[in-house]
């Protein structure tokens, strides 16, 4: 099977050892998988902040990205949400993409969701030595469904224990621009996340999509915890939680 | 009420900086929130049920003439006086035009959003008619001079310390510090206002066209008080409010109670169907109801015409991030949180509340718990839709999502971007790879927060270099 | 107050904008209103909840969830009895108002001084029947009326309901059900009762007895 790989703009600039390590899971798994090399942004930054004709201009690039593919798979609910959950009404204005919006979103995954609900896999590569908790990210959890997948995929990893804070659903406070627009509101959220995730004393907290990703570990780091480790779930099932970039 | 949601960024600055906000609002994540989720774990069916409440009310909404008519008819039938009232200033005039036919110089007010946006209350004391507002909320409300900053609680920003200040300083009796006491000593208070007040003001919860009545929930017993003990009874409501049956009524209140306060029921749900009767020992002589638009026909025929299924149980406030950290007064006006930031906008218009829609991490938590399945992070990205293609927003804003865009749709230039980007990141980064301070609008990231610094190279230089081998 | 010209002119105003938002621009016609008349009399109930528990049992459930408190009398005659060692027992205020139905019940020999009379606010305790109980939730539903007086239900602190069991609904819909059957009408007001009257605004901390009563008794009656 052949799978497309969606990076995202935020993996391939901030932490591209997160799309090599989707890479590697997809692989290991037995995928053909490709990455287009002309992929950018999926448009929900546009998207969000009203800016319409932006986010559909990128959106029919997306739409285009992908053909030769069985399946595109997203190691973001974020971006996957995008395409799902809002592609069909971006782009309802657009009648001749009617019939790619559906082709599309009818193959558009997850990556947890993805590697448990299609691909059925029963081992990961990695190992990992330690205690985690999981934040569910608000459009994986309630666009895409993503809450079970990653915590059964997390089961599967030896030497890791899971162990649930008190509301892992709980919005992190990053919402796009929102973290800018309104960052001293956005921090004060991330605060209650950050006190929730210290006190199950846990190495670290694992989550799926690199926006909430870069918004915990950054008020951690300034709130002065440098010991808990913020990761995503793709580096840890890869076992590439060790590496750099 | 004064519309103040231009200043929604500088109060809700003042709302993170006050302590005794942060512990008042502490108790909302853990009594509404978790209690919502055991109250509605009690129906087998709640999603069923909240599908079908849905459609009852677009299609109450598809039929709002026939229904308003058909109401009408059926309450006048019964002896209701029933009026239509174009603006809240509209049915502010007419509420006081009856008072003053009727000789009324005291009302008693069981809490009325609407009540809220017209500023009833103000305007029938400056007509000559003493108002007491009767929720023990609103009491507080009113008697400290303050606004409501929440739709089923409205004092919720206010500590029991603060109240008993109040209470001591208006009341003029010992101070009490104990919750119970306090709401003992309110009951004391008001009770000979109901006794002796002409007039009983009211919203409604729904207005049931089928037979004529208006129907209110109350836990607290002033709702059935206003509209048994006074001669005159007023019951205002928006025209949204109707729905074609009693059975219609009664299966949505599973939802609405669970919803607002996390209860199977609330204590009182009064269902009034015309004045006294013949023989009736109490109630009023007088039954007026006020049909009010207000800007709520416009939003029928608008893209936000779902926000008019709200049945104001809050439940969208409660869950969501922002409002469990500022509190209801930034939002500026009656309705504050996620219902809010759409109704405000669209009764006061886009330009009047430019943040509101803005001011939201679109987590989508309210729309998940609306009982009535209020997409509200998508009417307030159509909000934002609005404001983007009227030039509302911010030359940078406008100007970095067209770069963004411009750039994003340009792979080649994007990698060279990006790449560029990944570089001088990882420099700022320093050698801990956290960016203490970035420059320009991404600083208000960095003023609370560390920005992770990229790892240096983008994964499509790596990948390609990968794929070279 | 006049209703003249403005405001008549404001219904109409309503009702064109209405119609110009619904995209119709004209009320609906005969045969659809006649259509919606039809549908309106035939009180589709929405999906109801598992409601296959025991009547009684379930009402006394939800009693006690509501703070409602629950006691037994074989009959009516029965009843002050169970009244008496109610107040006794909370030393409460022995004298107050009942709905006359109740007014020849053996008050007296009890130690009780209920009068058949519309209540005062100096009353401190208020009897009353019910028109039913809806056993899902734990409710009184009381009618208005001439002979059963609102205000008994709702100025005394105390409450005390004599539910027969076989006046036990399962649902507010089978209590307007009910209500059809038995009435030609509907009161001027029916009210839903579900224990004594609650406020949590204040720190969102639950305080029973604010406006209407503090306690609420229900004494079930058998058949």
């Amino acid at each position: 099977m052949r799978v497309g790989l969606f990076v995202t703009c935020l993996v391939d600039l901030m932490r591209p050892r997160i799309g090599f390590a989707a890479l590697e899971l997809l692989e290991s798994a037995g995928c053909e998988v490709v990455v287009p090399a002309s992929q950018t942004c999926c448009g929900q930054p546009g998207y969000n902040s009203g800016d319409r004709a932006s986010a559909q201009a990128l959106a029919r690039k997306v739409l285009g990205e992908f053909k030769d593919c069985d399946y595109v798979v997203i190691p973001s609910g974020s971006c996957s949400g995008m395409i799902k959950a809002h592609y069909p009404e971006l782009l309802s204005d657009v009648p001749q993409a009617r019939a790619d919006v559906e082709w599309l979103i009818a193959r558009t995954w997850e990556l947890t969701d993805f590697l448990v609900n299609v691909l059925r896999i029963e081992q990961v590569p990695g190992t990992f030595q330690g205690t985690v908790t999981y934040h569910d990210s608000c459009s994986g959890l309630r666009e895409m469904g993503v809450k079970s997948q990653p915590r059964a995929l997390l089961a599967k990893v030896p030497g890791l224990v899971l162990e649930e804070m008190s509301t892992p659903e709980q919005c992190c406070g990053f919402g796009g621009t929102f973290s800018v627009k309104f960052g001293d509101i956005s921090a004060r959220i991330c605060d209650q996340k950050c006190d929730d995730v210290q006190s199950t004393g846990t190495d670290a907290v694992v989550l799926g999509d690199l926006g909430c990703m870069l918004n915990i570990e950054g008020r951690m780091r300034r709130r002065g915890d440098v010991r808990t480790r913020v990761l995503h779930v793709a580096e840890v099932l890869a076992g590439t939680t060790g590496e750099e970039g | 009420m004064e519309l103040r949601a231009r200043s929604f960024r500088q109060r809700a600055a003042e709302s993170l900086a006050n302590p005794h906000l942060r512990k008042a609002l502490s108790n909302l994540r853990s009594r509404m929130v978790v209690g919502r989720v055991a109250s509605v774990g009690e129906l087998d069916n709640f999603e069923d049920i909240r599908e079908a409440a849905r459609q009852v009310r677009d299609n109450a909404l598809e039929h709002l003439d026939f229904l308003l008519e058909e109401f009408e008819r059926n309450a006048s039938a019964r002896g209701a006086r029933v009026h239509w009232a174009e603006t809240s200033e509209d049915m502010n005039r007419i509420v006081l035009e009856i008072a003053r036919a009727a000789g009324v110089r005291k009302a008693i007010k069981s809490k009325s959003m609407l009540g809220e946006e017209s500023g009833l209350n103000k305007y029938l004391q400056a007509g000559g008619v003493e108002v007491r507002e009767t929720d023990l909320g609103e009491y507080i409300i009113e008697q400290s001079g303050d606004t409501p900053s929440h739709i089923i609680a409205p004092a919720i920003h206010r500590t029991k310390d603060e109240v008993a200040d109040l209470f001591e300083q208006r009341h003029g009796r010992a101070r009490k510090t104990d919750i119970s006491e306090l709401t003992r000593e309110a009951r004391e208070m008001l009770r000979p206002h109901f006794l002796t007040a002409d007039m009983g003001i009211t919203g409604a919860n729904f207005l049931v066209a089928e037979t004529g009545t208006t129907m209110i929930v109350t836990n607290e017993g002033n709702g059935r008080m206003s509209t048994t003990m006074p001669r005159v009874h007023v019951a205002i409501a928006g025209i949204e409010k109707v729905l074609p049956t009693l059975e219609d009524v009664s299966f949505i209140l599973r939802l609405l109670t669970r919803s607002a306060t996390a209860q199977s029921i609330s204590n009182y749900l009064s269902f009034t169907t015309g004045p006294k009767q013949a023989g009736d020992t109490d109630g009023p002589e007088e039954f007026h109801i006020v049909i009010v638009d207000s800007g709520r026909t416009r939003v029928l025929g608008s893209e936000l015409r779902e926000a008019l299924r709200c049945i104001r149980c809050g439940a969208c406030m409660n869950h969501c991030p922002v409002y469990q950290n500022v509190g209801g007064h930034p939002y500026g006006w009656v309705y504050p949180g996620p219902i809010g930031s759409v109704l405000t906008p669209a009764y006061a218009g886009v330009e009047n509340a430019l943040d509101l829609p803005h001011a939201a991490t679109m987590c989508n938590q309210c729309g998940v718990v609306c009982p009535v399945k209020i997409p509200l992070p998508d009417l307030m990205r159509k909000l934002r839709e609005r404001q983007f293609e009227r030039d509302l927003r911010p030359w940078s804003e406008r100007t970095g999502l067209k770069l963004w865009a411009w750039a994003a749709t340009r792979p080649a230039v994007y990698a060279a971007l990006t790449r560029i980007a990944a570089r001088v990141g990882r420099a700022m980064g320093g050698r801990d790879g956290a960016i203490r301070s970035l420059p320009g609008g991404a600083g208000a990231w960095t003023a609370q927060r560390d920005m992770p610094a990229p790892a240096g190279r983008t994964f499509r230089e790596l990948y390609a270099a990968r794929k070279r081998g | 107050m006049n209703p003249g010209e403005p405001v008549m002119s404001a219904r109409d105003n309503i009702l064109a904008r209405i119609r110009t938002a619904l995209g119709r621009n004209e009320p609906l016609d005969a045969q659809q209103s006649a259509d919606m008349r039809t549908k309106l009399r035939m009180h589709p109930r929405g999906p109801q909840p598992d409601m296959s528990w025991d009547l009684l049992e379930r009402f006394r459930e939800r009693c006690t969830i509501l703070s409602t408190t629950v006691d037994e009398a074989v009959n009516l005659g029965e009843v002050p009895a169970a009244v008496a060692r109610y107040l006794s027992e909370r030393q409460l205020p022995v004298a107050g108002a009942c709905w006359p139905e109740f007014g020849a019940l053996p008050w007296s020999p009890a130690g009780l001084g209920i009068e058949a009379r519309a209540v005062t606010g100096d009353d401190r305790l208020g009897i009353t029947g019910t028109f039913c109980a809806v056993a899902e939730t734990g409710t009184l539903m009381l009618l208005s009326g001439p002979d059963t007086h609102p205000a008994t239900s709702l100025l005394p602190e105390t409450h005390i309901a004599i539910v027969p069991v076989s006046r036990l609904v399962r649902s507010m819909e089978d209590g307007w059900d009910l209500l059809r059957r038995e009435k030609e009408r509907l009161p001027r007001q029916v009210a839903f009762v579900s224990g004594p009257s609650r406020t949590a605004d204040i720190e969102l901390t639950l305080v029973l007895g604010i406006h209407g009563p503090t306690r609420v008794h229900v004494v079930l009656v058998g058949d």
